[in-house]
């Protein structure tokens, strides 16, 4: 089991269909991501680089070609399947850190596993993720928007670690932090990545793909390197 | 349940909005439910005042017919002979058959008092129990003496022991009053509120009479009623129409359905101001969906499905009914015990539960318009693209 891909990509096309004539968003795209390892997707905007990172994510399918997430088959699955997939299989983290306003800390975290079980969450578990993530314990009970950008991005982080995901998939994890800060969030992931979890991490920014061990570069729909 | 929590701190925060929607729904089950109360109270209060005469079959001659098919002489007035009477009473038994007297005269109720004009009955003293009820004095056994109605007594002071001189100058004899009988209200049989009931044979006697004006079956079975009247106009009417029968519950029942369209009709009014409430749901909760395309994005991305979306809306357009038609279903309470006390000057039809269902159909309309103004919105967030949805600003 353990040399089986956790994703693996296998001639993967992306049509988007187009009044004015389709567009190829991305063109036969192959790659593998083994347990543990830490990648950074890198291309210029126009690259296919988002249409890339919404098929890794389960958002979306190919128009052909296949994607597996630890040897599940996503083709064409159904809706409610590719969601659970998502809930289950993959963390995600965005540039804006994308908590729900509504949700104190611990909420927040502990949603996704909500989700997953259907029922309430022990808080504890939350808390357990929040302290893995460097988060004062003070601010637990406190609104996202009580708390500044470093601090909401590692409640992003324990959000996306709480269902223990097969992949961490980053979308530019520090584009909307200050350099300090954002540095504070790669050590976070170096030292993640360093206790087993699996890291995708789509960036233009190459210093921040220096953390990365491997470099998927993409231009015109197509890997380069 | 998270989204239950989601939708509740929703409406919390934007809890203007919410309650000026909520108000809507409170004003449409305020308005059917009130509607109801009434229309149904008003429905409870004439059928109370015309309960006493809704078992009763009644027996006039027949306007236009050819009179007398068998006996009774040369009269010209529309009457209805002994032998008549005897046929009725036949095919109405065991049902206790009344004959009835009606006239109207002239009398005076004491020296120096202006004549009045009243209509009187004549009524055999054994069948007056079964259809008047006195509220004072004893039921008249002899010939000289009657029972007033109780507006009669009222109008014309009159008490029990008083004297009443019938006829111009009281030429037809004096009568003891010697009972007051219950206000019956407006009825089909005999409306003896204002008038003077004598004893047959005192009638017979001085109005010279042999026959009736008309016999009042009161019927034990209310179930029976429609065959009684079948049964007496088959007796009556076999070669020419000489009598008209008339069901007094099926006409009372023609005048509670008119009640009832009427109440229907308003209440229907009622429901249009429950629509107007449904679009300003509808209107807010599109404008919650349009402002959380976003967060729906983020929380489709990251496993929440599609159900799970809308129920978060759904939630949120049932806490607004069921709160809404709470607060509408309280408010039609306290409005129809105002209604009910001020209008009809009595709660007692109010708290029956052909009333009371009345809060329930408007709260349950309330809810059940909310949730279909909530369906809609709920959704269209629930089928947004996620990758479109996690994009919007």
């Amino acid at each position: 089991m353990d040399d089986l891909p956790v994703m693996q990509f296998q001639d993967v096309v992306k049509v988007y269909p187009l009044p004015a004539g389709d567009v190829t968003a991305l063109d036969g795209v192959s790659f593998r991501v083994g347990r543990g390892e830490f990648i950074s997707v890198m291309g210029p905007s126009g690259s296919g680089k988002s249409t890339l990172l919404n098929l890794m994510g389960c958002l979306d399918t190919p128009t052909s070609g296949d994607i597996y997430i630890s040897g599940i088959r996503v083709g064409d699955m159904p809706d409610t399947e590719l969601t659970s997939l998502r809930r289950d299989r993959i963390g995600f983290i965005f540039q804006y850190f994308n908590l729900f306003p509504l949700l104190n800390i611990i909420e927040n975290v502990t949603f996704p596993m909500m989700l997953k079980t259907g029922k309430g969450v022990d808080p504890e578990r939350g808390k357990e993720v929040l302290r893995a993530v460097q988060l004062d314990d003070k601010l637990f009970t406190h609104t996202p928007t009580e708390l500044s950008g470093g601090q909401q991005q590692r409640v992003a982080v324990a959000r996306a670690l709480i269902n223990n995901p097969d992949i961490l998939l980053c979308d530019e994890p520090t584009g909307n932090l200050d350099s300090k800060t954002g540095a504070g969030i790669m050590d976070l992931m170096t030292e993640l990545n360093r206790k087993g979890t699996t890291i995708i991490m789509v960036t233009h920014d190459p210093h921040l793909a220096e953390y990365s061990r491997r470099t998927i570069r993409i231009v015109d729909g197509r890997i380069v390197g | 349940m998270i989204f239950w929590e989601i939708a509740k701190r929703n409406i919390r925060i934007h809890l203007l909005r919410s309650s000026l929607a909520m108000l809507g729904i409170v004003i449409g089950v305020v308005a059917i439910s009130t509607m109801g109360i009434l229309g149904n109270s008003m429905v409870l209060s004439v059928s109370d005042s015309l309960r006493t005469v809704g078992d009763s079959v009644i027996v006039t001659p027949h306007a236009g017919g050819n009179a007398r098919g068998f006996g009774g002489g040369g009269s010209t007035s529309l009457t209805i002979s002994e032998q008549d009477f005897q046929q009725i009473k036949r095919v109405s038994a065991p049902n206790v058959a009344i004959p009835v007297l009606q006239t109207s005269d002239r009398m005076k109720l004491g020296v120096g008092k202006d004549d009045i004009v009243t209509i009187l009955y004549g009524m055999n003293p054994d069948d007056v129990p079964d259809m008047l009820k006195l509220q004072e004095g004893d039921y008249s056994r002899g010939n000289s003496g009657c029972l007033v109605g109780a507006t009669f007594a009222k109008d014309n002071n009159v008490k029990v022991g008083s004297r009443i001189s019938i006829g111009t100058d009281g030429d037809k004899g004096t009568l003891r009053v010697t009972g007051i009988i219950e206000e019956r209200g407006m009825a089909f049989d005999v409306s003896t509120d204002s008038a003077v009931v004598t004893t047959k044979d005192w009638f017979d006697t001085t109005y010279n009479r042999d026959d009736y004006d008309k016999v009042v079956v009161k019927v034990k079975d209310l179930n029976q009623i429609a065959s009684v009247k079948t049964a007496i106009e088959k007796q009556m009417n076999r070669r020419d129409t000489t009598v008209d029968v008339m069901d007094t519950r099926k006409t009372m029942e023609t005048i509670f359905q008119a009640f009832g369209q009427i109440t229907t009709f308003v209440s229907a009014i009622g429901g249009i101001s429950m629509i107007v409430a449904g679009v300003s749901i509808l209107n807010i909760m599109m404008m919650s969906v349009t402002e959380r395309i976003k967060e729906i994005g983020i929380m489709r991305s990251i496993g929440a499905q599609r159900r799970e979306v809308m129920s978060m809306f759904l939630y949120e357009a049932a806490i607004l009914g069921v709160a809404g038609s709470i607060i509408g279903g309280l408010l039609s309470f306290l409005g129809g015990y105002a209604i009910s006390s001020l209008m009809l000057q009595t709660t007692k039809y109010l708290f029956v539960p052909s009333t009371m269902i009345h809060i329930v159909y408007g709260m349950a309309f309330g809810i059940f318009v909310c949730l279909i103004c909530g369906i809609y919105p709920a959704w269209r967030a629930a089928n947004l693209n996620p990758i479109e949805a996690l994009r919007h600003e």
